[in-house]
């Protein structure tokens, strides 16, 4: 494509006021060769647009660069199809944190004006990666979550295909002798029918879903939009064409064999919560040894739960399981339940659940801490307390004794999706969540760490029936928008618009497999000679591998090594000694928004900056230290999200990849005889924008005090 | 440090939550009521624990255990409950259940105690009262007028044989009750907080007292503040009507002098004072309870009972006195009738209606300071 460059400048809000607007223009077009540059005062409102689509027409402008306002807002007024289209954020970074009508305002806007241009002469107009794809969404285990999103799927014209490990669909459902109310009023009888069976009979009987029972995922190959899924059902395997996945594995009960101070395999009356649904469905309460009627039952919340030795995490259902279990037991109105707790946790509606539980005369409770379970000599059991609210060290005889034992994700214990990825059969970082099937992405519920594949319900976190239907209902949305999105070649998240995807140049590649260790969600698999290949359904064009390749081979269509490197080269350097410069990579999902924030309470910024806006700073590659050195910049900061345990990467190990890499980073400083200092990367949330100019300010004082780079003028 | 064994008592929390406190159940245990008691030791201070014992049935824990005596049912922790769960009525069920439990016959406590029972408690005295109107013969020959004419209740229902013979030997079984009572009172309490480390009975029961005539404990309420008032005019009252029915007997049986007796003889005087003072202090207790309901509680039929009785006490007597200075017969007479049902239920129920938490409550207060327990003192 011969590019025909048209430059578009914004007069309006204060631009027009705040700079020469016409010294810029004229800049651009003698030292840039841009033909057409044009200022309007409204270039976003009817007028202005008009004016850039009459110049495409007549003038045949095809790469336009609108110098006007962010990129991350008015973007239907400026989407020219056909056309490369770049944004220069004038407004925001050039005017609102300038001083206005000064000097440093306009050196700022010719900056961002000649790097923008450099963008677009370095950017193609995307083009989409298009595969034959299936539509089908294949739902891993038939509970309560798992039949609900299949209905959900399947309900909204999909095809689902239902993959259950027992003979019968329900899961857990199935074993419960009565269920809490899900209507959300909690009044008399707090017990209900599970009504389970319906939903297997509308999950059966509905032509859209298909049912495999006793199946098992054996392998679960290739990427979104076209997975082979090898399903094995009844000595049968077929393989199934898929386009995304939803995962409801569930959870099994945490092994009680391994709470022996609290009575398990000891003493034959001491269950666990299944266990007493098992038996309130065959009819009375009674206890296993002898069949008698039980009378006083305490029931052991945090069976194991919120303890450092067995499971660390609270298991949102047993609260309330143990309160409808009370009532169970108080179908015996001789009988008592005593419930000891470390906290009560009834979270949202089910406070009234607990209230109203609580009302029943035979239902105690207290707080303490249970430390065992011994005899009582008369076949009954003593139930140990100590810091409970009795005061002292305190016995309570039971005649049964349920642990309220907590739930472990299926994840935890089996890869469950057997993918046959490069990085491994199951999903990645679960140690992360305790084994569950999360990715803590604050905005991204339901996703995990592999593309196309969503968790819902108990496998994702702990929770309970009627949460997990609402998880399930999130997911299949969520699993349907990704096989729409790989119909049309985007990404599915977070750059849910995006055509482009990374294109590398495989003649040079050396096989490192910096690329397939490093990307966050093994997008990248190997060949049988360890040459990297990528599974672009997979991808969410984060960039990470970019910034991973040693001979920056990897390029997508309006982002690339060389184009950073050429905007960096093209900013320009203060001829006084005591004016530094200073460019900072500025990730877009976070701290890029935090910017705008900070311009739009025309809060200041120290002129010495430059921004320059990344995918991710995992797409950050070690050249660009050297090109920016070598051209006379000072000093070269990088601001990403907060990694770590509760990251707040957008790619999950971009941030923290970034930091990893900077630590190797020395050795190019080294070589150019710099101080380390120069280069630093500092964390920041999308709320914290009033803290950024103190700690842009803090990183330019400290480049000021090392003194200016010895490259400049070179 | 020792060890307890529970062993809940699902018909003692039944029990609790008949006598009145039936919001029990609704309490999480947050401990609001127990930081916000003026009443309560700081150390292991209630009414929390009595909440938690109450839920479980630890009936032990609760009847014999002097701290539902220091709560003086200000109910700022019912006013402050999250929960609605109303300790302070919740105490008062269980004060009411240790009354029925110390004071003998417990028979009687279970028929003062029901409500429906209470036709028969006006009843009994009643009838007692008629036949003794019918063997004097008013029915069919008139009232005997005393001295120049006038009303004489002396005449209508005299002191010898007919009153005092029957409510001596009742007063004498009252306070066999109530001696029985604290003295097993006493024993449990005991038993279940520890002896008494040796402190001076003497001055215990001398701060009690000071503390009952001053009535500081009441200083400490918030939310029903106005019943110092209230309380302290009935209690008062109570005292003067002591005395004057002293001075009737030393009249009686020592001056051989009948009733009735000038106006402006003394008896008349504090007798009067303490009838005025008992019906407003009485009135300020119903207007009291009404205008704290919501955050109080409207409290039982225990204590309606009770307030029943006082009122009526001194209602009829006063109206009593008044028709017969009017000297209209057919009023008079009637009224004095009601008044001395009315003293019949006051005096043969004290053991057993809320009369008794004068007995128990100083016996209480009296074993607390004794142990320590008591914080003002």
């Amino acid at each position: 494509m011969d590019k025909k460059y048209g430059l578009y400048i914004c007069t309006g809000c204060s631009i027009g006021d705040s700079i020469n607007v016409e010294k810029t223009a004229t800049k651009s077009k003698n030292a840039l060769k841009i033909p057409i540059v044009k200022s309007h005062f409204a270039l976003c409102g009817k007028e202005g647009v008009e004016l850039i689509k009459s110049d495409i027409a007549t003038e045949g402008v095809n790469t336009i660069i609108v110098a006007a306002c962010s990129p991350r807002i008015k973007f239907e007024e400026f989407n020219f199809p056909g056309c490369l289209v770049e944004r220069v954020p004038l407004r925001e970074l050039a005017i609102w944190i300038q001083e206005p009508k000064s000097e440093d305002s306009q050196l700022a806007a010719d900056d961002y004006i000649r790097m923008g241009v450099m963008k677009a002469q370095k950017g193609f107009i995307p083009e989409p990666f298009l595969f034959e794809t299936s539509k089908d969404i294949l739902v891993i285990g038939g509970g309560i979550a798992g039949m609900s999103a299949a209905l959900e799927i399947a309900n909204a014209g999909y095809t689902a295909h239902l993959v259950e490990r027992e003979n019968e669909l329900g899961g857990f459902m199935n074993k419960l002798y009565k269920k809490i109310p899900t209507t959300g009023q909690y009044k008399e009888p707090l017990i209900v029918d599970t009504e389970i069976d319906k939903t297997i009979k509308e999950v059966e009987e509905n032509p859209n879903i298909k049912v495999y029972k006793s199946a098992k995922v054996e392998k679960t190959d290739g990427m979104p939009g076209s997975f082979d899924v090898t399903i094995s059902s009844n000595g049968n395997s077929e393989v199934v064409k898929i386009g995304s996945i939803v995962l409801t594995a569930g959870w099994r009960p945490y092994d009680a064999s391994k709470l022996e101070h609290l009575g398990y395999g000891k003493f034959k009356d001491v269950i666990t919560n299944i266990e007493l649904e098992e038996i309130a469905k065959k009819g009375n309460i009674v206890r296993p040894s002898d069949g008698k009627d039980a009378r006083k039952v305490a029931f052991i919340q945090c069976a194991g739960q919120r303890d450092p030795n067995h499971l660390q995490y609270c298991s949102a259902m047993c609260c309330a399981t143990s309160l409808k279990q009370a009532k169970y037991i108080r179908q015996n109105s001789n009988a008592v339940a005593m419930i000891f707790y470390k906290d009560i946790r009834t979270p949202g509606k089910l406070e009234y659940y607990y209230k109203e539980a609580q009302n029943d005369p035979g239902v105690m409770l207290t707080k303490g801490d249970v430390v065992g379970v011994t005899d009582a000599g008369n076949g009954n059991m003593f139930i140990e307390l100590e810091d409970s609210l009795f005061g002292k060290k305190t016995k309570v005889e039971a005649d049964l004794v349920v642990l309220a034992t907590g739930v472990v994700p299926e994840t935890a214990l089996d890869p469950v999706l057997n993918l046959t990825y490069r990085q491994g059969a199951g999903l990645p970082d679960l140690e992360l969540f305790n084994g569950f099937a999360d990715s803590n992405f604050i905005c991204f519920q339901y996703e995990t760490r592999r593309t196309g594949i969503f968790a819902a319900g108990a496998v994702r976190q702990p929770m309970n029936g009627t949460e997990a239907q609402e998880d399930a209902r999130g997911a299949a949305l969520k699993a349907i928008q990704c096989v729409e999105h790989i119909v049309k070649g985007m990404a599915v998240h977070p750059r849910a618009w995006d055509l482009t995807y990374p294109d590398p140049m495989m003649t040079k590649c050396t096989a490192c497999k910096r690329c397939t260790e490093e990307c966050p969600f093994g997008a990248i698999d190997e060949d049988e000679k360890g040459t990297p290949f990528y599974k672009i359904g997979r991808c969410r064009r984060c960039g990470t591998c970019m910034g991973a390749c040693p001979e920056r081979i990897v390029s997508f269509k309006d982002f690339n090594v060389d184009m950073i490197g050429t905007m960096m080269k093209n900013v320009s350097v203060p001829s006084e000694e005591d004016e530094p410069r200073i460019i900072v990579l500025v990730c877009e999902n976070d701290a890029y928004p935090a910017i705008d924030t900070v311009a739009q309470n025309h809060i200041k910024i120290n002129p010495a900056v430059r921004f320059i806006q990344l995918r991710c700073l995992g797409s950050t590659n070690l050249v660009w230290v050297a090109d920016a050195f070598s051209r006379g910049i000072d000093g070269l900061l990088l601001l990403g999200c907060k990694f770590g345990d509760n990251y707040q990467c957008h790619f999950a190990k971009g941030s923290e990849l970034a930091n990893y890499r900077l630590g190797k980073v020395q050795e190019t400083l080294d070589r150019l005889m710099l101080e380390a200092d120069r280069v630093q990367m500092f964390q920041v949330a999308i709320d914290e924008y009033s803290k950024l100019p103190a700690m842009i300010d803090e990183f330019v004082d400290r480049v000021k005090e090392i003194g200016p780079n010895p490259y400049r003028g070179f | 440090m020792s060890e307890q064994i529970i062993s809940p008592d699902l018909n003692f929390v039944k029990e609790v939550i008949a006598s009145g406190g039936e919001s029990l159940k609704k309490c999480y245990q947050c401990s609001t009521c127990t930081v916000v008691c003026g009443m309560t030791p700081d150390k292991t201070p209630f009414p929390r624990k009595e909440m938690l014992y109450a839920q479980w049935g630890m009936k032990d824990k609760l009847v014999s255990n002097p701290d539902i005596w220091l709560c003086h049912q200000c109910s700022d922790c019912t006013a402050f409950c999250p929960r609605g769960a109303k300790p302070g009525e919740v105490l008062g069920a269980i004060r009411k259940m240790t009354i029925k439990k110390y004071s003998k016959p417990t028979a009687l406590g279970s028929m003062v105690s029901e409500p429906k029972s209470a036709i028969l408690l006006f009843a009994i005295p009643t009838i007692i009262f008629l036949i003794f109107v019918m063997i004097q013969g008013h029915f069919t020959e008139g009232v005997p007028r005393g001295e120049g004419g006038i009303i004489s209740f002396s005449k209508f229902m005299p002191p010898i044989p007919y009153i005092d013979f029957l409510f001596i030997p009742l007063a004498s079984l009252v306070v066999l009750s109530f001696v029985l009572g604290i003295k097993e009172y006493w024993s449990d309490m005991s038993k279940s907080c520890g002896k008494a480390k040796g402190g001076d009975i003497n001055k215990s029961i001398i701060d009690t007292i000071v503390e009952i005539l001053s009535h500081k404990r009441f200083k400490e309420c918030n939310v029903t503040k106005d019943r110092k008032i209230s309380h302290l005019l009935v209690f008062y009252s109570f005292i003067g009507l002591a005395i004057t029915t002293s001075i009737a007997v030393f009249y009686l049986y020592f001056l051989k002098w009948e009733s009735p007796y000038p106006q402006t003889n003394i008896i008349k005087i504090i007798g009067n004072i303490s009838g005025i003072a008992l019906l407003i202090g009485i009135s300020m207790i119903v207007s009291n309870r009404i205008k704290n309901k919501d955050k109080a509680g409207m409290g039982s039929y225990f204590d309606w009972l009770f307030i029943v009785i006082v009122y009526g006490v001194g209602a009829t007597g006063m109206f009593a006195q008044i028709f017969r200075l009017l000297d209209i017969a057919i009023i008079a007479y009637p009224m004095y009738f009601a008044h001395l049902v009315f003293i019949f239920a006051l005096f043969a129920y004290a053991p057993f209606s809320k009369m008794a938490h004068m007995v128990y409550r100083t016996t209480a207060m009296v074993f607390a300071k004794h142990i320590g327990r008591d914080k003002i003192a």
